[in-house]
Parts: structure tokens; C-alpha cells; sequence
């Protein structure tokens, strides 16, 4: 077959070409995250996906209700790992009593928000946004806070698939998604950097995001590239133990992320709870006592928080296929080594449940970032109206 | 109307198909708007690919009797799993009616159903067929035939919902994600909702529907203002009045065919009446959608970002590439567009949600391997160049990119070079 293509058409075509593209520029967003150092107070956030049922979490043995309403799922005082006079937490999250007891891990009862939504999607919008339960925000809460914290990175999510930015998700915040370091490094390679295009919002979004890639792969080549940091603790075999452990190698190998996420999947358990919740808690005690041995081992555990949430919790009341259905708030746990364990927050009123069922929450989840904003990274709260919660 | 002509006709391909294919495109470029539109509709093969082996739900449903045959459970529909995305990814790869295909990801992606959950890949392969046969037919039959979908009914729990427990898990998606959409109802309608869905269920012996008089509610139910006994038929007629409906599919069709921004509310209201007025006839509405300004205007060319199925797929259906030592659709999974593999029953957010950094690096690397290769023409034997068209550079680069290459383009002369430089330009990530 012959081509019309030859050198002389090619050039002039070129030519033309060049006007369009131009060469990439070093951003000052760019060169904060090609640089950067690691940050003295660090959050780790651990969503819980599907919506958590808290009261098979941190199982309130003393309130009499908890088991009339689930006479299968309901777990015994005597297989509880008890924390007080009043509260017990599920047998499969053995592996963090050592944090329990050296008293570096807080439980907050009660977490939700008023007039709640009950579906997965715009419930977790609500608590990536810090909306109310009748507001849209797009951005996410974290974009109050960090731009003014701090420049370059703010925020690395990883999952298996597709990890989600969620609280990270704003167009004034620096943040990736990754599944591992190691896989980013190997494929980071073959990108060039790329300017900016305005002409639309698909390419705009496209262009923006792979020139914030470059800036990142810059960082995480430099500071990783060669021999990456390990912690030297086993972690769980897991997706979320996998992300814990790459977690733990970015902050000992020193990225300057002041947030990372990581997500445990199996939390919507409308049927067979017992089996399924049992484990996904198993592998977040598992993963999160892990990273704090690594932590602990580097001498970084009084830097870091780490801090569960979901999307909402489950009904009290059991339903027949043995699981429950969605309900409203949750129990959550916070630890670090700063962090001032015990019990906060009411314990919600079983007797006393809206026409679905569902409990009326006693914590605003918005006390729990508006103290990490004010105690933690000792910035304003934007979130005045939850009074804060002192477990920093 | 006069003819299409190269740029419109790419358009429609690129925008309909998977991928731009020469040929269709040079049909396309002497038909009219309406020809071209009107042999999308009529272009419609139902063949597939011989299916791999399927354990049938009788065999299944023993061993979900049985707690202890769990880990069998999963490792079946893990195996079955992979070999049906498989068997559809290589439909997607051949085709000769990709319309057909993207309509019924359309579907799929509105009415999802995983293996991870259902782990029944023979009801999967059901619900597919069923799927494509209505995806350019009636969407209130499409609702019906969903409803008593036996992979839906393992999916949102619906075979498990009784008289006295009613599971509300179908019943809620049914009405936030499938139809009116939040904000529209009320929980107490959501729960009413899902009492009248109590009683459906699966036969053991065949795996198909089955209607349990027994464990269904037959009270009076009060379901968006309406007092009835309803049954789940009732519901979803209710539902199929309520104006909201045609506005989530035309919402939808938006953000399939216009752009990634928010649609334009006038339009969506024109389109939802034209949807419903037709009876919910899915031609009538896409015939409006492909011949609106909307579609046709300068500024909403390129102003889509492409699904890894249009990439990876939509460049082997163009390009004479091969993909070498690449599982698709495990690559596709990773990418976040498996089929069959819904995060969640939301389906794919699409839009803006398929770039991250993690999948701008898959993607990349995935079109990086598909370009790799010796680029002397010469010493390659014209390698992909000599399958391909006799085109101008200019002509390759209206037919592979929307809109202007980001980056500044080879220097060197070559085909392949210059494809390859057009395939990893940024602006091959939009249509």
C-alpha cells in the first residue's frame, strides 16, 4: 500500500501542530509536590464501606435492648472484649486490645447526623462533604482545612481498583489516588507531564490531573524510587493490610502527605451479618494494629491519627435473613499516639427509635473533623456548631 | 439534509460505537443524519460468542444451603465470573452492531447485577441476553423484566424478602437509582415499596421467577400518594406515571452522548416528556438525543471522557494493534469498567470519575503497551501502518482526536510514529 505521508507533508504538519501544544510548566503546585517534607501530624482515615453497624462493633452488653432486638446476631457479654462496665468490643478486633489498654484509642458513641439519609451514595456525600443532610457540597471536607495547613500534597487514597478521593475530592487540593507506591513507580515512567488545557472540562479534568501526577511521581521517584523504606512488621494479606503497609512505607520513606485513606470493603451486611462483618472487622483490627506497630517502631506513632468512618450504621433491630438494614449512627474509633483513650459520646437510646427504626444520633460526625482541624492541625474549625471532642 | 460528511460521521461513530472504525465512519460519511441514525437502530445482532460452562442454579442453591460450602460458592462464580466477563468482553472486541453493545452496557450499568454478589454467572448470561434484546426496545418492559430478574433478585436480596421481614434493598434502589430518584419519596413509600415486592422469589429446580402467594404482604399500601393493594407490578406502573423516571434515564442519556457537565434542564425535560409521551420507547428518545444541537454543537465534541471500554476496546476496533499478553478483562476490572463487576449498584459514575491518578497510570500503560513496537516502517514491514487506511496526516488526526493533540507531535516522519503519538496524547482520553 502506498502513503500519502511523506517528510515534506509531515514537517508542514508538525509545524502546524506546535502551535496548539506547548511545553509543560513547572507549576508552583507542581514543584511543592515534586518536593515537600513529611508532615508532623499526620491522618489516617479508614472508611468503612457499606455502613458499619456500630452496635456489633462496640456492643453495648449492658443495655438489655441490644439483645431483644437482635436474638441471633446479638453478641454475648461473655465473647465481648470488654472495655468498661458498659461497652465491649467484637471479638474479631482482638488484635488492637494492646492499643486499648496502653490507652491510646477513644470509641465515639453515637456518630451521625441529623435528619439522615439512609442510602449509601448520598450519605457517604454527606460525610465527605461535611454537608448537611440537605446540601450538596462537592468538595470534600478536607479542602477547609489542608490548603491552608499546608502546600504541595495533601491527601493519597489508595484501594484496590478504583480508590476514591472522597474527603480529599477538591479542585484546591493536591491529592492521588494510588493503589500502591510500588505500582505507581513502575507505571509513572511513561507519563510526560502536560499543561493544563481549558478548552473543555473533560480535557481540562484529564490535563490537570496527569500534570498533578507528574508532580507527585516526581516526590514518590525521589523519595522511593530506589530502595523504599519498609516498616518490618508482617501486615495482613488483605486489600486494606496491603493499603496499611504501603501507607506506613510512604510516611517512614517521608512523602509529605498529611492525609491518607484507605478503605475496608463488606460492611453492608442486610443479610448473614455474623459471617461477614465479623470478618471485615478482623481485617481492620488486624491491618490498623499492624500499622501501629510499624508506627510505633519508627517513632512516628505520636504522629499520626488514624480515624474510622461509614457511611452510616445499621438498624437495631435484626432483620430475617440475619443481617440489618441501614439505619443511622455509628460507633467510631480514633487512636494514636497522642490521642486520649477511653469511651466519649452517649451511648444512642434503644428505646427511643424514629418511625424506621433507627436511632437518633448523639454526636455530630462533624465534632470529629472539626477537632482534627482545630486540636490536631491547630487550624480554625469550620464546623463551629459541633461542640469538639477532647480524645486529642 | 445533506450528507454527513468525514468530521459528523466520525462524530456519530465515535460517539454510538466502541471505538471509530474507517469503514463505518466512510459508510457513514455520504448518509444522510437520519440514515446514518436510522441504521444505527436497525443494525442489531444478537449472536454471541459460544458460552463457557455455567453451574446452574439447582447445583447452586444446594450449596448455598450449606454454610460450610462457602468457600466453594466463591471459587465457582470466581472461575464462572472470569469466563463470562470474557465471553462478553470478546462480543465487545467483534461485534458488527456496536450500538447495540453500548446501549446494552447502558442498560447494564443502569440496572447492575455482580457476580461478586449474585455469584450465579448463568443468571448473569440471562440477564445480559435479556438486556440486549430490550436495549433499543420499551425501558417500562425492560423495568418489568428487571424486576423479576432472577441475577436482581439475588443481587438486591428481593428473593429473600417476606411477609413479615420485607427486605427493603431492591425496593430503595428501585426508587432512588432506577427510577424517580432521591428527594421524590418518602422512606415510608420506600418500605410500602418494598412490601408489595415481598413474595417474589426464585424456583429452586429451574432458577427462574416464582411468585410465593404465601410470603407476599396483600395489605393496603400507601405508595406515592396512592392507596391499593398493591403488588410489585402495581409499583413499578406507579413509578412509570411518575414524570421523574424519564428525567433520570434522560439524565443519563445526557451524560452518555452530550457532555460531563450538568445537563441542561430544558433540554432534559424535553427529552423526558418526548420519553414518556412515546410510551418509553428508547429509539424515539435516542432518535431525539442523536439529532439534537446538543449533540451535533462544536463545543460538545471532546467534551467526554472515554470508558476504558472505549479506550482499550474502542482502539483494537479502530487501530490494527494487538494486544499482547494482556488479560482485557482483567485489565478492564482494574481500570474500573468490569463488567459484571459494578462497585457498587450505582453502577460506573463515568464522567469525570474514570481519571484519577491511579487510572490515568492504567490507562496509559495499557495504550502504551498497545503502541509498543519497532517504528521504522521500513524495517518492520510497514508494521500497523500497512493495515491501515491511505490517509494524510491531517485525515489521521481528524479521525483519531476530537480535539487538538496537548502534546507537541513527532518530528520524524511515519505513520505508526504519528498514530502512536495521537493514541498517547492526552486528548485521545476525550470524544
Amino acid at each position: 500500500m502506498t502513503t500519502k505521508m511523506d517528510r515534506r507533508d509531515f514537517l508542514k504538519y508538525a509545524g502546524l501542530l506546535s502551535a496548539s501544544a506547548s511545553v509543560p510548566l513547572l507549576t508552583p503546585e507542581l514543584l511543592f509536590a515534586a518536593n515537600g517534607r513529611r508532615p508532623d501530624k499526620i491522618v489516617v482515615l479508614v472508611e468503612l464501606k457499606g455502613g458499619n453497624d456500630g452496635f456489633n462493633t462496640l456492643v453495648p452488653f449492658a443495655d438489655e435492648l441490644y439483645y431483644q432486638y437482635r436474638p441471633n446476631i446479638g453478641i454475648q457479654q461473655r465473647h465481648l472484649l470488654p472495655l468498661n462496665d458498659q461497652v465491649g468490643m467484637h471479638p474479631r478486633m482482638k488484635a488492637l486490645m494492646p492499643v486499648w489498654n496502653s490507652g491510646k484509642m477513644a470509641w465515639i458513641q453515637g456518630v451521625g447526623y441529623p435528619n439522615p439519609v439512609l442510602s449509601h451514595f448520598r450519605s457517604m456525600d454527606i460525610w465527605n462533604s461535611a454537608s448537611n443532610a440537605n446540601q450538596v457540597i462537592e468538595a470534600g471536607w478536607l479542602s477547609r482545612v489542608l490548603p491552608n495547613f499546608k502546600q504541595g500534597l495533601h491527601g493519597v487514597a489508595l484501594n484496590k481498583g478504583q480508590a476514591k478521593l472522597g474527603p480529599l475530592y477538591s479542585s484546591n487540593m493536591n491529592a492521588v489516588t494510588m493503589q500502591n507506591p510500588k505500582t505507581f513507580l513502575s507505571q509513572i515512567k511513561r507519563i510526560n507531564d502536560v499543561s493544563p488545557s481549558r478548552l473543555n472540562p473533560a480535557i481540562a479534568h484529564v490535563s490537570q490531573t496527569q500534570h498533578q501526577l507528574f508532580g507527585v511521581g516526581t516526590q514518590l521517584a525521589n523519595k522511593m524510587g530506589n530502595r523504599p523504606a519498609r516498616s518490618g512488621v508482617r501486615f495482613s494479606k488483605g486489600v486494606l493490610g496491603h493499603s496499611l503497609e504501603s501507607v506506613a512505607e510512604m510516611i517512614l520513606s517521608g512523602i509529605d502527605s498529611p492525609v491518607y485513606k484507605v478503605t475496608q470493603d463488606g460492611f453492608d451486611t442486610h443479610s448473614g451479618q455474623r459471617g461477614a462483618q465479623d470478618n471485615a472487622l478482623f481485617q481492620v483490627a488486624g491491618g490498623l494494629a499492624s500499622f501501629q506497630q510499624a508506627m510505633q517502631k519508627a517513632g512516628l506513632w505520636n504522629n499520626v491519627i488514624v480515624v474510622t468512618y461509614s457511611e452510616f450504621g445499621r438498624r437495631v433491630k435484626e432483620n430475617r435473613g440475619a443481617g440489618t438494614d441501614h439505619g443511622t449512627a455509628s460507633a467510631h474509633m480514633v487512636m494514636g499516639g497522642r490521642v486520649r483513650g477511653g469511651i466519649y459520646g452517649r451511648h444512642p437510646n434503644l428505646a427511643q427509635l424514629d418511625q424506621n427504626g433507627n436511632v437518633q444520633h448523639t454526636t455530630d460526625f462533624r465534632a470529629i473533623y472539626g477537632t482534627l482541624a482545630q486540636r490536631w492541625w491547630n487550624q480554625p474549625n469550620p464546623w463551629k456548631g459541633a461542640p469538639l471532642i477532647p480524645f486529642v | 439534509m445533506g450528507k454527513l460528511g468525514f468530521e459528523d460521521a466520525r462524530h456519530l461513530v465515535s460517539r454510538t460505537g466502541i471505538g471509530s472504525e474507517w469503514e463505518t465512519i466512510v459508510r457513514f460519511q455520504n448518509l444522510t443524519r437520519q440514515q446514518a441514525i436510522s441504521h444505527l437502530f436497525n443494525n442489531q445482532q444478537m449472536n454471541m460468542p459460544a458460552l463457557p460452562q455455567m453451574s446452574p442454579w439447582p447445583k447452586m442453591v444446594q450449596l448455598r444451603g450449606n454454610m460450610r460450602r462457602k468457600k466453594m460458592i466463591k471459587r465457582i462464580s470466581r472461575t464462572e465470573g472470569k469466563a463470562i466477563q470474557k465471553w462478553w468482553v470478546k462480543h465487545l472486541l467483534d461485534t458488527k452492531s456496536p450500538f447495540l453493545e453500548r446501549m446494552t452496557l447502558f442498560w447494564h450499568n443502569h440496572f447492575p447485577s455482580s457476580i461478586e454478589k449474585t455469584t450465579q454467572a448463568s443468571m448473569l448470561h440471562k440477564q445480559n441476553l435479556m438486556l440486549r434484546k430490550n436495549a433499543l426496545g420499551n425501558f417500562g418492559q425492560m423495568l418489568h423484566n428487571v424486576a423479576r430478574d432472577p441475577a436482581m433478585l439475588l443481587y438486591l436480596d428481593g428473593y429473600v424478602s417476606t411477609k413479615e421481614e420485607p427486605n427493603e434493598n431492591f425496593a430503595r434502589e428501585l426508587l432512588e437509582l432506577f427510577t424517580i430518584g432521591l428527594g421524590q419519596y418518602h422512606e415510608n413509600d420506600m418500605r410500602e415499596a418494598a412490601r408489595a415486592f415481598t413474595g417474589w422469589g426464585i424456583n429452586e429446580h429451574n432458577g427462574l421467577y416464582r411468585f410465593n402467594p404465601q410470603q407476599h404482604d396483600s395489605g393496603v399500601k400507601t405508595f406515592l400518594g396512592k392507596r391499593g393493594n398493591f403488588k410489585g407490578e402495581d409499583i413499578i406502573n406507579i413509578l412509570l406515571q411518575h414524570p421523574k423516571t424519564a428525567e433520570t434515564i434522560a439524565k443519563k442519556m445526557w451524560r452518555e452522548f452530550i457532555n460531563i457537565s450538568n445537563p441542561d434542564p430544558r433540554v432534559i425535560n424535553h427529552w423526558a416528556a418526548t420519553f414518556r409521551n412515546s410510551g418509553y420507547d428508547i429509539k424515539t428518545l435516542l432518535n431525539q438525543v442523536l439529532n439534537s444541537n446538543e449533540f451535533w454543537a462544536p463545543q460538545n465534541r471532546g467534551a467526554l471522557i472515554k470508558s476504558p471500554i472505549e479506550l482499550t476496546i474502542g482502539t483494537l476496533r479502530t487501530l490494527p494493534y494487538t494486544l499482547r499478553r494482556v488479560d482485557l478483562a482483567h485489565n478492564l476490572n482494574i481500570m474500573g469498567q468490569g463488567v459484571f463487576a459494578h462497585p457498587s449498584v450505582k453502577g460506573w459514575s463515568g464522567g469525570k470519575n474514570w481519571i484519577s491518578t491511579q487510572s490515568i497510570l492504567r490507562r496509559n500503560s495499557m495504550m502504551t503497551n498497545l503502541t509498543a513496537g519497532n517504528l521504522n516502517e521500513r524495517k518492520n514491514r510497514g508494521g500497523i501502518a500497512s493495515k491501515m487506511p491511505d490517509v494524510s496526516p491531517e485525515e489521521l488526526h481528524q479521525w483519531l482526536l476530537a480535539i487538538p493533540p496537548l502534546q507537541q507531535m513527532p518530528t520524524e516522519p511515519g505513520k505508526q510514529r504519528l498514530t502512536r503519538a495521537f493514541v498517547l496524547d492526552p486528548a485521545y482520553q476525550v470524544t
